[in-house]
């Protein structure tokens, strides 16, 4: 018994040194059981997209550091639970995460409703926990510490969107249109608030339910408020779909800009012809842009090689989900191979001392009062239409 | 006569032995939760909890769906509703901070108001209607909260209300919770077996009989969605404090599905069985975890499937009493001569008036110009072949129908056309060609229904199992009993009347109706279905009870019967008299001898 | 503008007077009122995408196929949630019955078809603005099917027998009529026109799994408007709703126009439970 854990200690010790994590220091107290990372996913429900993509990152990055001997000898171990997106599923999978499965960490949920429910619960219990979710409120290092955000938040793709508006479209006569959930409400009322802050003219803001068979309404009183450019905040591919055919239809030339489900796949079977899609610029993220010359970043090529030598699908799904979740993976393990145990403490220690930490989707900064890690000029607007294997083509005003 | 006043005292004594098996249960369900903190973690606590504030709602809803049959499927409406009330009013970002149980009672408030709109149509309109509302009032309250944003947060919601030392932790919130679940359900069944209950299924099941005994339905339901709908917003303040966060999607269709689901599991009239059906469906889901995108499929096959299969739920697996065998060879023999303790002697002189009385559908005269006079302590009987008015004439005198024209008065007092649930006041009972009774209810609660306007604890005095309302349903069961007695079915007191012979309905139905100690009763076809000796006690019943004074009008086909006991015969065709007088001046009467007697 | 507003009004309002419709066919055979008339609806727009876009049909066998398919769910609605709780009709089991139905259709469409909406194919490819083909498709549609209702219930032997079934169920089949038989045909029927009103509102409303509650509740507030089995006061209050609707929704707004359509509902069913065009309520004694 003994042996056997001392051999795998020493292979474990031996596959770290092969990983060479920089940080990598004798641990103090160490055991042969698994990390276990809770991973809290919608993978069924209306908004099980990106969990599916995120998943596969979970899955790629699992792999690789276990076939890689693990975390100090000790194996990752993922407990995932499905919660539909419904925060009240959310509450009980956390709960049993926490109390039940016992586990050292959490990664998800990935989306805002739940994790407004779920972050007090998990502040409760000290549990580490890295999220995807936009909402602002969701950071706030004195009441959340162990909360930490490896995404953009609303507030900057906001001030992305608006900044391309301003500065690289150059128009002033803003329109902002969401739809009528939770989110698309509170986005459209901030987005609004933060363009008359900078001194535009929002000439139009409305929210419009999603399943609203017809557009025109919104669109035309847009148009006669003399709309330069509409900036849409929804995750409705259906409404946003309308939206395009209705600005054809329209004979209108108004720019699209905004959330970054305007680049959904479905969209191109929604819209009713291909020419409808163009001038809509959704939010990306350097890190999965190509340039006008088709190249992706260094490291992000990197990354896409392996993957696609894993054979992991990217055609349906967005890099950045991906990559997004081998970072939160690694980003675990690697707070655990730093502190040297599981304990809570620990891991969000290191995770405050992070500064630009070189994660595949971006630079990561912590600090103990800064728990918004994603830095807001690694996002960028990029072509919606232009989708090639979960990447995309930077808009136009991109050098 | 010794033996019929024993009968009250022998039975009170059984009514209470009889509590403790029925309370059984819920003991069981209440020490398994008291013993679960010993045995679970923080995760349990949380789905224990859970499981409770859903029973908080789900026990009010149960009054409205297994009890009134009203089919409400988006109570999550207010559950919404009252978790925002409670979150608003606790955080004072509108009004000053509220402390929390203020704030819950206040949210209570808000729910009950909610409660009787979102049941308005309810009041006229059935089933269909009422669920579509329901389903309506769902979609509306999310997307106000959605769309309020300066109170509710709008999509990014608002924090749950905190509750201070000793119920902020997990397994203190827990037994808070427990201690409102126990109250919920003490509530409930405070309701649930009083006379509003019982009023509740008669108008569920038997609507028509319900008008009859003077329930009245629009002041009965209102109480019910009042009650229901703060049961609803209590709960709903404490799944905010659960949630810690509460956003508009935290609210799903799912959760209205799941409410209404566990009641129809559990069974209809039932406290146990929709609460054990909330437990399951709260647990269900948590350990069939990888199944978690075909919940709402699972849970909506199972409700087809109690609906085809066992449409009396987990209730009536449950109901051992009711699968003993009857004996087969009943024969009912009323014991008339206990009549005279249980009927008071009837004061009235009025008589009950119609004077050229027209009642038409589109073209067809169903009565056309009808005099009759029911004067106290004298039978009438009412003849004539089919469709010709005999109990059409019943139904307006008890207001189904509003005559077109003529007049019906009582003594002096006209009796206002339509209007049934008027009668019963104005001391008018009646029975039904088709019995009208409450299957799912035992034969003695069916005649206590007939003394519901008869008790005087007021709706909330019942609620709270106030010392009238105790004296109330003791009188009541007594009188019942009694009742039963003289109609010689005191044996089956306690059995489901779904499971009685026809013509023990009959005598059931009697019995009801002298709960009110009618000054006239109208009988429809009492004799109908009976054995030719059955027919005979019912004729001496029938004389007994008019000998008490009350006036009674026989409608019969049974011409023996008639001619038996009348003191007076009507006979109709085509809504006309044909002949009226004492029944030896009828038996003589050329027209009806020829026409209906047979010579 | 005014355009705008009566072109998406009339659209709107000819699938919700189709689905009003769709419920008072199988109201009148039955006395009951199924849940699965939004659902069939809503099928028939997932059929017709299925057919045509995914599978590549031409648009009439995708037409033929969708109407079909459409009838077997409303056949399937008749066996398994409408004729086991027949006998109990005043217990209203029916309501629970195809509830559970339909939510059991939505579940397994948005499961097997996605949770996200789904295009539509163009079907004529006739005209743009107001007069774009998704607008008038449904309106004419709408008034095909009444004609067609009004040929069969006036002119043709079946429909005389439906008519007869509907106005007394029991006097229907003292006379010998085969009230089962029809009955099933009835929910076909209705399941034919429930398609049809999915499949020329499509385009209007795309593919999208919960377009069934959504009609299921705007369907039958023409019902309720235009009184119980009564189609023409179904159509009356079926343009009126979406006129209503999408007038509210160009003044007003997305979320306050569904509150002012549910305070409508509401306050009609207070003043005239029996719908604007209904008849009296039925001897109960």
């Amino acid at each position: 018994m003994s042996i056997s854990r001392r051999g795998i200690l020493l292979g474990g010790a031996g596959a770290l040194g092969a990983a060479s994590f920089p940080l990598a220091r004798p641990a103090i107290a160490q055991s042969s059981e698994p990390i276990k990372i809770g991973w809290l996913a919608a993978m069924t429900g209306p908004s099980s997209a990106p969990t599916v993509g995120f998943n596969r990152g979970v899955t790629f990055a699992t792999e690789a550091i276990n076939a890689a001997g693990g975390v100090k000898g000790r194996k990752i171990e993922i407990i995932t639970r499905d919660t539909q997106g419904d925060p009240t599923k959310a509450v009980n999978a956390t709960q049993e995460l926490i109390s039940q499965a016992k586990v050292h960490a959490i990664w998800g949920p990935v989306n805002s409703g739940e994790a407004l429910a779920t972050t007090p619960l998990m502040a409760r219990a000290k549990m580490p926990d890295l999220h995807p979710c936009v909402v602002d409120t969701l950071i706030d290092p004195a009441k959340f510490p162990a909360a930490f955000r490896i995404a953009p938040s609303n507030g900057q793709w906001d001030d992305a969107v608006r900044n391309y508006c301003l500065k690289v479209l150059k128009v002033s006569k803003i329109a902002v249109i969401g739809d009528t959930t939770g989110y698309g409400v509170t986005a459209v009322k901030a987005s609004v608030e933060a363009f008359k802050k900078d001194g535009a003219d929002v000439v139009y803001s409305a929210n419009i339910d999603a399943t609203q068979p017809d557009m025109t309404p919104d669109m035309l009183r847009a148009k006669n408020a003399a709309a330069q450019v509409i900036v849409v905040w929804s995750v409705s591919t259906g409404m946003e779909a309308r939206m395009f055919n209705t600005r054809a239809s329209m004979n209108w030339d108004v720019a699209f800009v905004g959330h970054p489900s305007l680049a959904s796949g479905e969209l191109a079977s929604l819209i009713e012809k291909p020419a409808n899609w163009e001038k809509v610029y959704a939010i990306g993220y350097k890190s999965c842009s190509y340039d006008s010359a088709g190249k992706l970043p260094p490291k992000s090529q990197d990354l896409v090689d392996r993957l696609n030598k894993a054979k992991v699908p990217l055609n349906d799904t967005l890099l950045w989900w991906i990559a997004g979740g081998i970072d939160a993976v690694e980003l675990i393990a690697r707070a655990v191979e730093a502190s040297g145990s599981t304990d809570s403490e620990g891991i969000v220690k290191y995770w405050n001392s992070l500064t630009k930490y070189p994660g595949y989707f971006g630079n990561y900064s912590f600090s103990p009062t800064q728990h918004n890690g994603y830095p807001t000029d690694e996002i960028v607007m990029s072509e919606a239409r232009s989708a090639k294997n979960g990447t995309f083509a930077l808009a136009p005003g991109y050098s | 006569m010794t033996a019929i006043t024993d009968i009250p005292t022998s039975r009170e004594t059984t009514t209470k032995h009889s509590v403790l098996p029925a309370l059984l249960p819920f003991l069981g369900v209440f020490a398994l939760a008291m013993i679960l903190p010993f045995v679970s973690n923080d995760y349990w606590a949380l789905i224990g909890t859970r499981a409770a504030i859903y029973w908080v709602l789900v026990a009010g809803l149960n009054l409205v769906v297994g009890f009134a049959g009203h089919l409400a499927i988006g109570y999550v409406a207010l559950l919404t509703l009252g978790a925002y009330t409670t979150s608003v009013l606790a955080a004072g970002n509108v009004l000053p901070p509220v402390p929390i149980y203020g704030a819950l009672m206040i949210a209570s408030c808000v729910g009950a108001v909610f409660g009787v709109i979102v049941g308005l149509p309810a009041m006229r309109l059935r089933t269909f209607y009422f669920a579509m509302t329901t389903l309506g009032f769902a979609t509306i309250v999310t997307q106000i909260a959605l769309a309020w944003q300066s109170v509710t947060g709008g999509g990014i919601g608002i924090v749950g209300p905190e509750f201070s030392a000793p119920f902020n932790t997990p397994w203190g919130f827990y037994y808070l919770c427990i201690g409102f679940a126990a109250v919920a359900t003490w509530l409930s069944a405070n309701i649930a077996y009083s006379r509003f209950g019982r009023a509740l299924i008669a108008i569920r099941d038997a609507d028509v009989a319900a008008e009859a005994t003077g329930i009245s339905k629009p002041k009965l339901l209102v109480s019910i969605f009042l009650l229901a709908g703060a049961m609803a917003a209590f709960a709903g303040g404490l799944f905010a404090s659960l949630q810690t966060y509460i956003t508009p999607d935290a609210f799903t269709f799912d959760l209205s599905v799941l409410f209404f689901i566990a009641i129809l599991i559990g069974g209809r009239g039932s406290i146990l069985g929709p609460m054990l059906g909330t437990i399951i469906l709260t647990i269900l889901p948590e350990i069939a975890a990888p199944l978690a995108a075909w919940s709402t499929f699972l849970y909506a096959v199972l409700l087809l499937l109690i609906v085809l299969v066992m449409p009396g739920g987990i209730a009536a697996l449950l109901d051992f009493k009711n699968r003993r065998p009857l004996a087969s060879n009943r024969a009912i023999v009323p014991r008339i001569a206990g009549l005279s303790d249980v009927l008071r002697k009837t004061a009235t002189t009025k008589t009950l008036t119609l004077r050229d009385v027209v009642l038409t559908f589109g073209n067809v005269r169903a009565i056309d110009g009808l005099d009759l006079d029911v004067k106290p302590g004298q039978i009438h009987g009412l003849i004539g072949p089919n469709g010709s008015g005999k109990t059409t004439t019943l139904n307006v005198i008890s207001g189904y129908y509003a005559a077109k024209g003529g007049t019906i008065t009582l003594g002096d007092d006209a009796l206002p056309p339509g209007m049934p649930e008027l009668r019963a006041g104005k001391g008018i009972a009646r029975t039904f060609q088709t019995p009208r009774v409450i299957g799912e209810a035992s034969v003695l609660e069916n005649v206590m229904v007939g003394g519901t306007i008869e008790g005087e604890a007021t709706f909330a005095e019942a609620l709270l199992s106030l010392p009238r309302h105790h004296r109330d349903e003791r009188k009541l069961a007594a009188q019942a009993r009694a009742m039963l007695g003289v109609v010689g079915l005191e044996a089956l007191a306690d059995v489901r009347a779904d499971r009685l012979q026809h013509s023990e309905l009959r005598f059931i139905e009697i019995a009801r109706a002298l709960m009110l100690q009618p000054d006239f009763l109208l009988l429809d076809e009492p004799a109908a279905g009976l054995s030719s000796d059955e027919i005979t006690r019912l004729g001496a019943l029938i004389k007994a009870i008019s000998r008490r004074g009350t006036g009674v009008l026989l409608v019969e086909h049974h011409a023996d019967l008639i001619f038996d006991i009348c003191d007076q015969v009507t006979v109709l065709n085509l809504g006309k008299i044909l002949a009226a007088g004492t029944p030896a001046e009828i038996r003589v009467h050329k027209e009806v001898v020829s026409a209906y007697l047979g010579g | 503008m005014l355009g705008s507003i009566i072109a998406s009004g009339l659209a709107a309002g000819a699938i919700y007077a189709l689905v009003g419709i769709t419920y008072n066919t199988m109201f009148s055979t039955s006395r009951v009122m199924s849940f699965t008339a939004g659902q069939l609806a809503m099928l028939g727009g997932v059929f017709g995408s299925l057919f045509m876009l995914k599978m590549g049909m031409p648009t009439l066998v995708g037409f033929a196929l969708t109407l079909i398919a459409c009838a077997i769910i409303g056949v399937i609605t008749e066996f398994v949630a409408v004729r086991p709780v027949l006998k109990s009709l005043e217990q209203h089991l029916y309501v629970l019955s195809t509830l559970a139905l339909a939510l059991m259709i939505q579940q397994v469409t948005a499961i097997k078809w996605g949770t996200e909406p789904q295009p539509f194919p163009r079907i004529v490819g006739l005209g743009t603005g107001v007069w774009d083909e998704k607008f008038w498709l449904p309106v004419v549609a709408c008034g095909l099917t009444i004609l067609g209702l009004e040929y069969l219930y006036r002119r043709t032997l079946v429909g005389h027998a439906f008519m007869a079934i509907a106005e007394d169920n029991f006097a229907a089949r003292a006379l010998g009529l085969p009230e089962r038989n029809l009955r099933v045909a009835s929910y076909a029927l209705a399941g034919v026109i429930g398609g049809v009103a999915g499949f020329a509102g499509g385009e209007l409303m795309l593919a999208f799994f919960a377009n069934g509650a959504l009609l299921n509740f705007y369907g039958f507030v023409p019902v309720a408007l235009g009184g119980l089995g009564n189609n023409r006061g179904a159509l009356i209050g079926g343009l009126a709703l979406g006129l209503f609707q999408q007038a509210a929704n160009f003044l007003v707004g997305g979320i306050f126009s569904s509150v002012a359509v549910f305070a409508i509902f509401i306050i009609v069913l207070l003043a005239a439970p029996q719908g604007l065009f209904g008849s009296a309520t039925a001897r109960r004694v």
